[in-house]
């Protein structure tokens, strides 16, 4: 009984026994082993794809009713094996025997018969052939000719930087299989491994025992547990590092990351540039004499599957040959561990998914509330200059992704060849985006780096009454909201109204103080204050305020607006109003001032005022005539 | 020295030859390349072919175009670009000297072996 399974190959559903599928999977890495050395050599296998799918489709179509290993063997009998193809990697093999693994390149150019040209030109492309998730970092790299692990760890650690940069990179670049250009690389070491082979790949990598790093990763856990049990006498000497969860869960995170971002060393190749060489041999030669149990040889043929081009030298190249074969198999034998890689990668990828959709929400958020946000532009950014930045800015960062991006799906739809070029003027375009955005924000920040106030004592007439009755002067004309398009409790609270001529603006940031007078009669003060660049462009803002307070006898008239020119726009301006109240009489608000009576003035009048009182209780102005109805208990 | 290496070896200098002149007929896609080859008695595997076609393309030999196939994925039909067409020429003429020198150099060889043959049985 034979299990049968649907695969997709190059765009075709084949009917395939899975023992037959395992075979043409390992035969198909075989040639990508082998072609991974040849300029365009993915391009070569996926011919040899096409011509193998186009093979199957005649077969089914003369009524038989899935692939066996039979017609798979029969078909590699007739493309060939690698050993068995003979264009030329032979000659070269046995020209330079000593030829070291790491220089592909003067191999290439030595063994190319036509005049192709040997170098390329540098360019950077995404990695195909060695991918996380994009392979831009691997692309990146290969320019750089670095390991492509560094460019990961420094993307995972500016994630929330990078994330978009990514992404662009992603669409703008050419997607290429690229042969690594480093001779030394971070690899996972499947053959030494506990969890994912992390360890046993930095042991590789900085050539020392597998322990070491093992250790370093468990340290704080292992302290952590010497810390728990008290009763050890050394444990107090812990007592003092914080060796909680929280460093155990960031190195389990460390490793995970690692996991993730470090490649699996399957090839000899691999195993090469992770080890070097001579450490390499030595350990197969241990490999050999161990001669790993359990490898099942799954195709019937007797070479190895990985049969890779470099060869080691000469009088290695029998031992390094036989031994890859149960090397490079060894992860295919733990499933659980690769399910468990998978799984994490899942869920790796998931969370990413989730964290690009908030970031895109954010962004489509920004865009809704930049349109609502539109009217209240002039409250903050003058006109001239800086909206002149804030269009190109809002241009440079919205149109140009929302442009390149569609222009880049409806190129994919179309099937037409990417142009780099667009997608790297669209990137350039939109980091100098981010550059004005910077620039404008730097400076309407600015407009509030000081906090100014002034002070000007109201001439009130001697109040005989013993109660002064403080009234609301209603403005006298309409006005137009800014707020309209807020909820009442918005952070924008204090934002002002728009005169009906558009010359000024109303606030109501409006405080009301009072505190017991030193001397026997009513005094009031207005306190304006307002933030601005410098202390002399917040003082001039505050000398264009209108407040006029007016009296009428033992009334006195607050208006219900701030009235300042339309040109300051918003800079906090407040006024406080303090009143204060000799001892044996009081005052009275109106209920139309109520609103003013708990708002707190802002910090710098807060400096002025002695006694500031937090808390204002408003006492009952018609019912409890108390003597001094106004004052709380800490106002002393 | 093994009689192996180098009968690989007289194959594979005349392979590239043999391929441009197939395609110079008659713009061919690799299967009927290998076709035609078995057909000639010429034994050609796949693995060996296209890496050959591949690089002749990248060389600028070669041009292809992809043609739908009925009964499987789309081909790839190679036709010679006019680089192509010079670098048939050069390749033939250099066959033409070749055949003509080796012929007549191994003509002699032929005969007197047959001659000393005949001697034999005679």
């Amino acid at each position: 009984m034979k299990k049968v399974i649907n695969i997709n190959f190059q765009g075709q559903v084949i009917a395939i026994e899975e023992d037959a599928y395992e075979i043409l999977k390992q035969y198909i890495e075989s040639l990508q082993d082998y072609f991974s050395h040849e300029e365009g050599g993915d391009e070569i296998v996926n011919d040899i794809e096409s011509r193998i799918a186009e093979l199957f489709g005649n077969r089914l179509k003369h009524g038989i009713s899935c692939i066996t290993d039979e017609d798979v063997e029969a078909i590699i009998e007739s493309i060939g094996r690698p050993r068995d193809f003979d264009v030329d990697y032979e000659e070269t093999r046995t020209a330079e025997p000593d030829a070291s693994f790491n220089d592909h390149k003067a191999r290439a150019g030595s063994t190319g018969s036509q005049a192709h040209s040997a170098e390329e030109p540098r360019r950077l492309y995404r990695n195909s052939g060695d991918q996380t998730i994009g392979g831009v970092c691997s692309g990146i790299a290969h320019y750089l000719k670095i390991d492509p692990v560094w460019v990961r760890i420094i993307f995972v650690l500016l994630f929330g930087l990078l994330f978009w940069v990514y992404i662009i990179l992603w669409i703008v670049l050419k997607s290429r299989h690229l042969e690594s250009n480093v001779t030394k690389r971070f690899y996972r070491n499947p053959g030494d491994r506990v969890l994912g082979g992390v360890c046993g790949g930095l042991a590789a990598y900085f050539k020392i025992d597998s322990w070491i790093p093992r250790v370093l990763f468990l340290l704080p856990l292992i302290l952590n547990l010497i810390g728990m049990v008290s009763i050890f006498p050394l444990s107090r000497i812990f007592d003092h590092f914080d060796f909680n969860w929280n460093i155990n869960g960031s190195m389990a995170v460390v490793y995970l990351v690692l996991w993730i971002i470090i490649p699996e060393a399957k090839t000899v190749k691999q195993k090469l540039e992770m080890m070097g060489e001579e450490e390499y041999i030595r350990s197969i030669r241990e490999k050999v004499n161990d001669n790993a149990p359990g490898t099942k040889n799954r195709t019937n043929s007797n070479q190895p599957l990985h049969d890779t081009p470099p060869a080691p030298p000469a009088g290695t190249s029998y031992s390094a040959k036989t031994s890859s074969n149960a090397f490079s198999r060894a992860p295919e034998q733990s499933g659980c561990l690769n399910g468990l890689v998978v799984l994490l990668k899942i869920i790796f990828f998931t969370l990413v998914g989730i964290f690009a959709l908030v970031l895109l929400s954010v962004f489509v958020g920004f865009l809704f509330t930049g349109t609502q946000l539109w009217p209240l532009k002039s409250l903050f950014i003058d006109s001239g200059y800086e909206t002149h930045l804030l269009i190109i800015s809002s241009c440079l960062l919205i149109l140009v992704p929302v442009v390149s991006i569609t222009a880049w799906i409806i190129r994919r739809l179309m099937k037409a060849k990417s142009r780099p070029v667009i997608g790297i003027i669209a990137a350039v375009l939109w980091i100098g985006g981010l550059a004005t955005t910077g620039l404008l924000a730097t400076r309407i920040v600015n407009k509030y780096n000081v906090e100014s106030s002034s002070e000007t004592t109201v001439n009130v007439a001697p109040v005989t009454a013993t109660k002064m009755y403080v009234e609301m002067l209603p403005y006298h004309d309409d006005y137009s909201e800014f707020k309209v398009i807020y909820s009442r409790r918005s952070p924008f609270d204090n934002l002002p109204y728009c005169t009906i001529n558009e010359d000024s603006l109303l606030y109501s940031n409006i405080n009301l103080q009072v505190r017991n007078s030193t001397d026997s009669l009513f005094h009031v003060r207005a306190i304006a204050a307002s933030r601005g660049r410098n202390l002399r462009s917040a003082k001039d803002d505050i000398m264009q305020f209108s407040y006029p307070i007016l009296q009428n006898d033992s009334v006195l008239f607050l208006p219900e607006f701030l009235t300042v020119p339309i040109e300051q726009g918003f800079r906090n301006q407040s006024i406080t109003v303090e009143i204060s109240v000799p001892a044996g009489k009081s005052v009275e608000i109106s209920d139309a001032l109520s609103d003013y009576k708990n708002s707190e003035p802002p910090a710098v009048v807060r400096k002025r005022i002695r006694n500031f009182s937090r808390t204002y209780m408003p006492g009952d102005s018609n019912l409890t005539p108390k003597p001094q109805i106004t004052l709380t208990t800490d106002t002393i | 020295m093994n009689v192996e290496n180098t009968q690989s070896q007289m194959r594979k200098g005349v392979l590239e030859y043999c391929i441009l002149s197939i395609i110079r007929k008659k713009e061919a896609y690799p299967g009927d390349i290998i076709d035609k080859m078995k057909g000639a008695g010429l034994q050609l595997l796949e693995g060996t072919l296209y890496p050959l076609l591949n690089r002749l393309k990248n060389a600028g030999v070669l041009s292809y175009r992809w043609v739908e196939s009925t009964s499987g994925p789309p081909r790839k039909y190679f036709q010679l670009t006019p680089k192509g067409e010079e670098f048939y020429l050069l390749l033939q003429s250099t066959w033409n000297e070749l055949a003509s020198g080796v012929e007549a150099l191994t003509r002699d060889q032929h005969e007197t072996n047959d001659t000393g043959e005949i001697v034999d049985d005679a």
